[in-house]
């Protein structure tokens, strides 16, 4: 299963249409000459609920982990008020581990990223872009600032209206950078870094569309998904639905094409644009030139290191949004495979992702803060082979017990730690319990008694 | 992220006569980053990272300032300056080497990468050397997880890393003229 054409790539070389030694930044002239804003075009002579209603007939399903679709949720930003501008946030955080598919956008082709939040400021008659960059991203955030004084200065964003003034409607675009908080990847944390302040995720509701930054309606959107919607208006929603697959476990569908930056233990590491709904085993076989050495597939993380892992008999897994239903996974999260071979120490890879939600836990909510770093200690204890059985029991108690799903934290971090725990000790228990002591029970408690 | 106990009443933080917020740095932020936000607290971000930018550190006096400059109270710019991984309290060396030690770096060998940084430097990953040349640090995920291990030196991403490579990093950052050199520009 392969596109016939590059889409979202379509001017960044990439396997198997170039080579991506000849990438280089598109400028806006080459964009243009290559049909660029020509969507935007389209969708200024339409009638704004038109273009919101095109984008809900594709099914744009979140590209920045959660999979939502995006036209359902722009049809529920609050109307304007006249009260003051509403708000779209534009989420470039890319902070999960194993993911750099939007950087890619941003690296090479900027103005595909612009065409696609000036459309969405059309669709939902926005005032006010924030393209929110992490802070590690320096070069990506010259390249943007550079594309978005170049979309400036051809009037596409600014006072005379969008493009130019071919409507009255204007649009201002902002970038702000982050300074290194993966917590301000999840979309109200990153409305507080907009607002000067620390990354604290809000409860929720009010959700950002009816209360978001400055506490005005806001739109979040990932880097891609803004991006997938300029083929969506150059195609239209049947061309787009004639990618990827309907939903193969009763999900909503799982439409159009997708970035998947695979890592780890492949031949060819790197991002491929591909059908939503391509088997893992394909993307690491075909794309990327099979498993290194010729090793053997032991794991792989679903699409950020949040969505937990795919087990060894689990490589013909298809990627798309139903993954989670069908393989013990939370989600297709990014879609971004980090892949472990036969040699692989589960225990160390659950260590260093316990590491991650360790440093990253922004501290609000308890069973989070302490939960973390809690089962960081206990992993690093079996990585030394000073733990016993129970403490494999301990750790999954921990995991389960922190997350939105159980109900105990505000965002979905903790979930994140919660699923990668799970699966990885689940998939590879034996891992685990070859490196503890069995636990001593005292032989006049009943064991029932004992958990 | 870290949490830092914050001494509140007791505090008295170190002055000088000269303001680290500048004459031409307030009119720059008035001319192009007030205007980007609805409130004046919207501006911090970019301001600490003109301030983390120009002292390799945030000042105390410095977090004073520029809650004067934005009408907000110190504690709010203390919170923010202490919330955000690039902001540093202490001053950071001329060279800041931010190795990845996430999952696909770790997969693919960082350890060698920190243990030659540490090795050549003499220090532990979040401190700096005594010279004030160099800061090691250990970041998550840089967004380059195809191009494993990777590292920052300053704001350089330098990929598929070896420990040969980061011998002639470090080489070339030592010389004079370079970025942690006393007289290089030391610019992150
Ligand atoms: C802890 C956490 C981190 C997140 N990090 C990112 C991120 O780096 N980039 C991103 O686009 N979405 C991230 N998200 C998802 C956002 O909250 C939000 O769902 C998304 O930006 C919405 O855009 P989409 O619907 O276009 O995907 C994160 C969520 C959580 C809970
Ligand atoms: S779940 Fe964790 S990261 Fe999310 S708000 Fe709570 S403490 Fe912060
Ligand atoms: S894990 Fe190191 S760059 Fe992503």
């Amino acid at each position: 299963m392969r596109l016939e054409k590059p889409v979202l790539t379509k001017r960044i070389p990439t396997w198997p249409w170039g080579d991506p030694k000849d990438r280089h930044i598109v400028g806006i002239d080459e964009y243009r000459k290559t049909g660029g804003y020509d969507a935007l075009k389209k969708a200024l002579a339409m009638e704004p609920a038109k273009v919101v209603e095109m984008v809900k007939g594709a099914v744009i399903r979140g590209r920045g982990g959660a999979g939502f679709p995006a036209g359902l949720k722009w049809s529920f930003l609050a109307p304007p008020d006249g009260k003051g501008p509403r708000y779209l946030a534009i989420n470039c955080d890319e902070a999960e581990p194993g993911t750099f598919k939007d950087r890619l956008l941003v690296d090479f082709d900027p103005h595909l990223v612009l065409e696609g939040i000036a459309i969405a400021c059309w669709a939902c008659q926005i005032d006010v872009a924030y393209f929110f960059i992490r802070g590690e991203y320096h070069h990506q955030a010259k390249v943007m600032e550079r594309a978005i004084r170049e979309a400036y200065d051809a009037g596409i964003f600014g006072s005379r209206g969008l493009m130019g003034g071919t409507v009255k409607h204007a649009v201002e675009c902002h970038l702000h950078r982050s300074a290194g908080a993966y917590i301000c990847g999840e979309e109200t944390g990153l409305l507080e870094a907009i607002e000067g302040k620390r990354g604290w995720p809000r409860v929720k509701p009010p959700f950002p569309a009816v209360k978001g930054l400055f506490g005005r309606p806001t739109i979040v959107n990932n880097v891609e998904t803004l991006a997938a919607v300029v083929p969506v208006v150059e195609h239209g929603v049947e061309w787009w639905t004639g990618i990827g697959v309907a939903g193969t476990a009763g999900g909503m569908p799982s439409w159009g094409t997708k970035l998947m930056g695979v890592s780890g233990h492949v031949n060819r590491p790197g991002v491929y644009e591909v059908p939503l709904g391509i088997k893992l085993s394909t993307l690491v076989n075909d794309y990327c030139g099979g498993m290194r050495g010729g090793k053997r597939f032991k794991a792989a993380i679903a699409g950020g290191v949040s969505m937990g892992v795919l087990g060894t008999d689990q490589f013909d897994a298809e990627m798309d949004f139903d993954i989670g239903r069908k393989y013990n996974v939370l989600g297709l999260g990014t879609a971004c495979p980090t892949v472990f071979d036969e040699d692989t120490d589960m225990v160390m890879v659950a260590r260093n992702i316990a590491r991650f939600f360790k440093n990253e836990s922004c501290g609000q909510c308890t069973p989070c803060r302490e939960g973390s770093g809690w089962i960081y200690k206990l992993l690093c204890r079996i990585e030394r082979g000073d733990a016993r059985t129970s403490d494999i029991d301990l750790l999954l108690e921990l995991g389960l017990s922190m997350g939105l799903t159980p109900g105990t934290t505000i965002c979905g971090l903790a979930d994140g730690n919660n699923w990668a725990i799970r699966t990885i000790v689940g998939k590879f228990r034996a891992d685990f319990e070859r490196r503890v002591k069995p636990t001593f029970v005292p032989v006049h408690i009943s064991s029932a008694s004992v958990r | 992220m870290s949490w830092k106990a914050k001494p509140s009443a007791t505090m008295s933080i170190p002055r000088r006569a000269e303001p680290y917020c500048t004459a031409e740095m307030k009119a720059r932020w008035e001319r192009e980053v007030l205007p980007k936000y609805a409130v004046k607290h919207g501006a911090l971000m970019p301001i600490l990272h003109d301030i983390q930018h120009a002292y390799r550190h945030i000042p105390y006096q410095a977090m004073v300032e520029v809650a004067a400059f934005l009408g907000i109270k110190p504690a709010d710019v203390l919170d923010t300056a202490t919330f955000y991984e690039e902001y540093s309290l202490e001053p950071r060396g001329r060279c800041v080497i931010g190795v990845c030690q996430s999952i696909a770096c770790e997969a693919c060998g960082h350890t060698k990468i920190v243990d030659r940084v540490r090795e050549r430097l003499g220090i532990e990953p979040h401190e700096t050397t005594p010279d004030g040349a160099f800061t090691l640090l250990t970041l998550e995920c840089l967004g380059s997880c195809d191009t494993a291990p990777v590292a920052l030196f300053n704001e350089t991403l330098h990929e598929k890393l070896t420990v040969e490579t980061v011998d002639r990093l470090i080489d070339e950052a030592t010389k004079p003229g370079g970025a942690a050199s006393a007289n290089g520009h030391g610019s992150h």
